[in-house]
């Protein structure tokens, strides 16, 4: 029996909060379907990835209906193809990303994640193959997310393959530069990138998982910002710490929903359950952002000074209500805080409330990194890689997750808007300083030595 | 020991329990279960009591008519039916949470639990809330039901979104299982 208050704000979360189930991510291993023949590589995976994702669509919308919650994205991660098809040629690597992109469409799942190479020590043969596939295959598919890992704590900062995404990204946004560069929106570069984050662009599925698993990632800011906004509408006397449990009670909440409805789609395909990703993440949406959540917090909009402290204690409580709702945690677990995606955030970056520089300062509490990011279109490599290292180095000395997905819209300068549609939303194009410096620094090359961290044996 | 099952209903008041209970253990009978409610400003309670072999339904009915004197008070006494009980629990239910929300008028109730009865779902709990201080649309009505597995989901949940369009609700039928995960530890 429950009360007539628990029934209804359930309801309330799910129907006016925006509480959803943001993504489930089936995570396929797709190692056995190695083969040094292209054709029989293709069919391999072809056969291995429609034959279990076959059911995904139709379960996920089932369990949504039977729960009445909406599952808004599902899709598909793969095992990194720079270790899967490294005997192959960038070229062939492209014919590969076309397959994925067909499998995509047949099993209706929005993306496959998993055009990945990880290079945060060294670049092998099939991972140069992969790089320099990249722009080919982000712009010749539609459903195809690339990421490469560059830098771990473990290993440092690798920064040839730095300064190759640069190239990578730029070329990329070219080749799709009638459509404001939308392949970078596709394309993650990594510091320590987790094997089971179900979030695009940066999913994959890492070598030491099962052959099939299902992650959720769950959502929810609309649900913690009605729950900040109650409180202080309310007569109960608030600070800080009050403010923060209750972010913490509310993500407790989102969460079990998350794994209540992750492990019944897991049961019904007869697969396994992995983890549940506490990442509050935004939607182009009113209601529906991060960003939002500051206001109710009391700063003015996201990047005014007291952003990073807010960010920090948000971040933090949200994990911490998550783990204690989920025994199974993984993945990216934090605030995202991606531009064009997040109507507030972008509405910030329009009015000059927010800068990249204080977007990188708040990376460093929170993940994912600098997110769906778009700066002027001659932005140089050179440049392009020295954010991405300084990103990189937030992650690394840090010991977490960073990332950057750095759009230059091609043609179009600071102030100007960049329009991706659909959840990748539109922001202005942010104001950039240095944009042609020259940078002698990312042009060194070599390894930024694995920092003092590293050495935890 | 029998069992019987005691109703109380009337206008709540401080003392009905311990007049009633008190009333109970003077005649050695034995509470075994007890739910009650309070709607507005009235009481309903059920008991269900064992009672000594030699006292019958008609002298416990005839001693709550000579001893309990609260003329707002309306006790009915009536046997255990256990045979309809037994044939509850041999049945596998599926537990759901209807929900409507929408303006107040006659027939709302009438409506929906017509559907439930004729798909032959029962009906564990019913509950009206009025949320909204102006505004009609926060007009809330709770069924909690129990769905015999025989039953077609589909054409049953279907029937009751059209019947919800028809009374001009908006209507959420959804498992149990997702209040629990909120709302339970």
């Amino acid at each position: 029996m429950f009360s007539n208050r628990e029934i209804i704000s359930t309801i309330e979360m799910l129907k006016y909060e925006h509480l959803d189930v943001r993504a489930i991510t089936l995570g396929i291993n797709l190692m056995d379907c190695m083969s040094n023949d292209l054709e029989v590589l293709k069919k391999n995976i072809y056969k291995k990835m429609t034959s279990i994702a076959s059911n995904l669509v139709g379960v996920c919308d089932q369990i949504g209906e039977k729960y009445g919650i909406k599952i808004v994205n599902k899709r598909i991660a793969i095992s990194p193809l720079a270790v899967l098809a490294a005997p192959f040629s960038s070229l062939q690597m492209i014919e590969i990303a076309k397959t994925l992109n067909d499998i995509a469409k047949e099993v209706n799942v929005d993306f496959i994640g998993g055009f990945t190479a990880l290079v945060e020590k060294g670049i092998a043969k099939g991972d140069l193959a992969l790089i320099k596939a990249i722009p080919g295959a982000l712009s010749e598919t539609q459903r195809l997310c690339a990421s490469v890992n560059v830098a771990s704590t473990r290993a440092g900062i690798n920064m040839d393959a730095v300064l190759m995404m640069a190239k990578a990204i730029k070329e990329t946004a070219e080749l799709t530069a009638n459509n404001d560069g939308i392949g970078c929106a596709k394309l993650c570069v990594f510091s320590n990138i987790p094997q089971d984050s179900p979030f695009m662009a940066g999913a994959y599925l890492g070598l030491g998982e099962a052959d099939a698993v299902i992650n959720v990632g769950v959502s929810g800011p609309g649900v913690v910002k009605k729950a900040i906004d109650r409180a202080v509408s309310s007569d109960v006397p608030l600070d800080l710490g009050v403010i923060a449990e209750i972010i913490k009670r509310t993500a407790c909440k989102v969460t079990r929903i998350g794994e209540l409805v992750g492990r019944e789609i897991a049961k019904n395909l007869g697969i396994r359950f992995g983890v549940v990703d506490l990442s509050l993440a935004p939607t182009p949406t009113v209601g529906d952002s991060v960003g939002e959540i500051f206001k109710s917090l009391g700063l003015k909009d996201i990047g005014v000074p007291g952003s990073t402290a807010a960010l920090a204690m948000l971040n933090d409580a949200v994990k911490k209500g998550g783990a204690f709702a989920s025994s199974h945690v993984g993945g990216l677990s934090g605030a995202f805080i991606p531009v064009s995606e997040d109507l507030s955030i972008a509405e910030a970056a329009k009015n000059g409330n927010l800068s990249i520089e204080k977007l990188e300062a708040m990376t460093c509490v929170c993940s994912v990194g600098l997110d769906m990011v778009p700066i002027p279109g001659e932005t140089s490599v050179d440049t392009i890689a020295a954010i991405i290292a300084d990103e990189m180095a937030i992650g690394m000395i840090n010991n977490k997750t960073t990332a950057t997905r750095l759009i230059p819209v091609p043609g179009k300068k600071a102030g100007e808007f960049a329009f991706f549609g659909g959840l990748l939303g539109e922001s202005v194009i942010m104001k950039m300083d240095h944009m042609t410096t020259p940078n002698t620094f990312v042009r060194y090359g070599g390894l930024i030595p694995a920092p003092i961290q590293s050495l935890v044996n | 020991m029998k069992k019987v099952i005691i109703t109380i209903l009337g206008q709540d008041k401080p003392g009905i329990l311990a007049k009633i209970s008190d009333f109970l253990y003077k005649l050695n009978c034995n509470i075994e279960n007890v739910s009650q409610t309070i709607l507005q400003s009235e009481f309903a309670g059920i008991f269900v009591v064992s009672i000594p072999k030699d006292l019958t339904l008609e002298e416990l009915t005839k001693y709550f008519q000579e001893n309990i004197k609260d003329q707002s008070l309306n006790i009915h006494v009536k046997h255990l039916d256990k045979e309809v009980s037994k044939e509850l629990e041999v049945n596998t239910y599926i537990p759901f949470i209807i929900s409507t929300i929408g303006p107040d008028q006659k027939g709302l109730v009438a409506g929906i639990t017509g559907i439930i009865a004729k798909y032959e779902v029962n009906i564990t709990n019913l509950k009206a809330v009025f949320t909204g201080e102006k505004d009609p649309n926060k007009n809330f009505m709770i069924y909690e039901i129990d769905i015999p597995e025989k039953v077609n989901h589909k054409l049953f949940t279907q029937s009751l979104r059209n019947k919800a369009k028809e009374l001009g609700l908006e209507i959420n039928i959804q498992h149990r299982n997702i209040f629990n995960a909120v709302n339970k530890i």
